[in-house]
């Protein structure tokens, strides 16, 4: 055979299977596996979800996260989305704040994933956000700032964001502070903050909020070494971190939406159904579903 | 102001400074990578370090086998597919193509080398992702795309530029001589590209493939996006797998500790394969 031929052939075996793989249609067939999607080891939603779906064990006398290592693993939000639009059979979660119509959110112990009904504790999955300061915060306006996010007004905004809001708060007291905050951490927290520092800003337009997106530890690290006044997390804080003197504050709480794809008939899950998905036990969607 | 012989002392100075950069920012980064890698090696142990299979930074269990061996996989299964298309493409640019179609191969291969690497992670996400994942259950290997094939894909069309265009200099740098003496001699003119003027133009076609694996083992936003990442050793092209790149950027951002050096220790093991293939790159050249 000389190259040309060779060449021309495997250019029809390659036309080949690519027009076979564009076109076959399928129905949504229970007997397939689940494809099992998780955010990266240390993330904030990810702590939280396997904290509270108790994906965990005991190994070498610790508690682990035990995700099976099957999982697929993502470090952003829009991927998980996507590859959860874009799989039958896939399962996966985000936050409640980020859920939009490309996928299906599940109910949980038949809880629809909602901000009433986490308020009204029927909904069990969500998590808090944190401010963190070093110590007692000592710009004048970090602190009013904080005043701010923790008042009836601040937590109004919270609330609209899609966030769940905190209990008993009072009214936001006007001081006449000027001078400029530095903010920063989890971006899973930058949306809602970055609202509530334009509020903010009305309200006091002699203040500079400086918001910088990047990742809860990298909030906490630069608030320990004095480069924001206030960091950002999307998971409680370490012990690590509290010894170097960092101050958490809850300032509102997320959801966390079990989503899958719209094709999925599966409507309704339990915890524990979830979990054994993550442990990798529960492998096909007709072991969770009749 | 100042006479000529001291102008030209300061210049030197200053140019020797700016020279000097990028070797003290190598220096540098050697410096950082291996005294903070060091820490983690000792405490983790080298042996279970590099061949240790289970990745559970929360237990403090840290095993980086399997993304060694998921960096080797995608970046060979990415030679597999860009090395073949790359340097006929290159073949073609330098010996058949029509002047009129050059220009345009030309700009496209520019442009492809030009597109930053997280448009062709969603390009990658998007596209092939669904067409791997429908292949993929269409021969009954299940996986749901976000795999081996399709990162290697992804890899070998990112590779595409940096192999034409190291592949069509090395053809074009052949001596005319050759390929009239071929001619000369009764061979036909695919018998001279093919048996004459490829062998003669070899170690800079090798030379395109040495840079090529080097851009394919330290891609990585689109493999982030499209390889599935999973930390354990893949059993088939159809299952996801983790790159050493990919590695270190999904953890940093949350890594403490134990957790962050070892990722460092990552990065030290991801530098001494970078510093492997400059080496044979630098022995190819040599010999040239």
């Amino acid at each position: 055979m000389n190259i040309k031929t060779i060449l021309a052939s495997g250019l029809t075996v390659g036309l080949l299977f690519a027009t076979q793989g564009i076109n076959f249609a399928h129905a949504f067939d229970k007997k397939s596996s689940i494809t099992v999607v998780s955010r990266e080891e240390g993330s904030g939603t990810r702590g939280a979800f396997v904290e509270l779906f108790d994906i965990m064990g005991e190994i070498k006398g610790k508690k682990a996260d035990l995700t099976t290592l099957d999982a697929q693993i993502t470090n952003s939000t829009s991927v998980m989305m996507t590859t959860i639009a874009g799989d039958e059979y896939a399962i996966g979660y985000t936050s409640l704040g980020a859920l939009n119509d490309s996928v299906k959110a599940l109910k949980i112990n038949n809880a629809e994933a909602s901000v009433a009904n986490i308020q009204k504790g029927l909904y069990p999955v969500s998590r808090p956000f944190n401010i963190v300061t070093l110590g007692e915060a000592q710009n004048a306006i970090a602190k009013d700032f904080i005043h701010f996010i923790l008042s009836t007004e601040g937590q109004n905004i919270v609330s609209q964001a899609g966030y769940i809001p905190l209990n008993d708060t009072k009214p936001f007291q006007v001081a006449k502070v000027q001078g400029k905050a530095i903010v920063g951490g989890s971006s899973s927290v930058a949306p809602v903050m970055e609202k509530l520092a334009e509020a903010y800003k009305k309200i006091n337009p002699q203040a500079e909020i400086e918001l910088q997106v990047n990742d809860s530890t990298t909030g906490m690290m630069s608030t320990i070494n004095k480069t924001y006044d206030i960091g950002l997390a999307s998971r409680n804080l370490k012990n690590q971190e509290m010894e170097q003197g960092l101050k958490a504050t809850v300032i509102a709480t997320d959801g966390i939406a079990v989503i899958i794809n719209k094709n999925n008939p599966v409507e309704n899950l339990d915890t524990k159904q979830v979990k054994e998905i993550y442990l990798g036990n529960t492998l096909t969607w007709d072991q969770v579903s009749k | 102001m100042f006479s000529n012989a001291l102008n030209e002392k300061i210049m030197r100075g200053v140019f020797f400074a700016t020279a000097c950069t990028s070797v003290l920012a190598v220096v540098l980064i050697c410096f950082f990578l291996f005294s903070n890698g060091a820490n983690a090696l000792s405490e983790i142990g080298i042996f279970e370090f590099l061949f240790g299979t289970i990745w559970r930074p929360n237990i403090d269990v840290y095993g980086i086998f399997p993304m060694i061996i998921g960096s080797i996989y995608m970046t060979f299964g990415a030679i597999l597919i860009g090395v073949p298309i790359g340097i006929l493409t290159a073949i073609f640019m330098a010996f058949y193509c029509p002047s009129i179609l050059y220009k345009p191969l030309k700009i496209a291969t520019d442009i492809l080398a030009g597109i930053p690497s997280v448009v062709y992670g969603f390009f990658g996400l998007i596209i092939i992702v669904p067409m791997i994942k429908d292949f993929g259950r269409f021969l009954g290997m299940g996986g749901n795309g976000n795999s081996l094939l399709t990162a290697s894909i992804l890899l070998g069309i990112m590779i595409l530029p940096t192999i034409i265009s190291v592949t069509e200099s090395a053809l074009r740098a052949v001596p005319k001589l050759y390929y009239e003496g071929s001619l000369a001699l009764g061979a036909t003119h695919e018998k001279t590209i093919f048996h004459v003027l490829i062998p003669a133009a070899k170690s800079g076609i090798l030379a395109s493939i040495v840079l090529g694996i080097g851009r394919a083992i330290g891609e990585t936003m689109a493999v982030i996006m499209v390889a599935g990442n999973q930390a354990r050793i893949p059993s088939d092209i159809f299952q996801g797998a983790r790159t050493l790149t990919a590695n270190v950027v999904i953890e940093m951002g949350y890594a403490t500790g134990l957790h962050r050096d070892a990722l460092i220790a990552t990065g030290v093991v991801l530098f001494l394969f970078i510093l492997v293939i400059n080496a044979i790159l630098a022995i190819l050249n040599k010999r040239t």
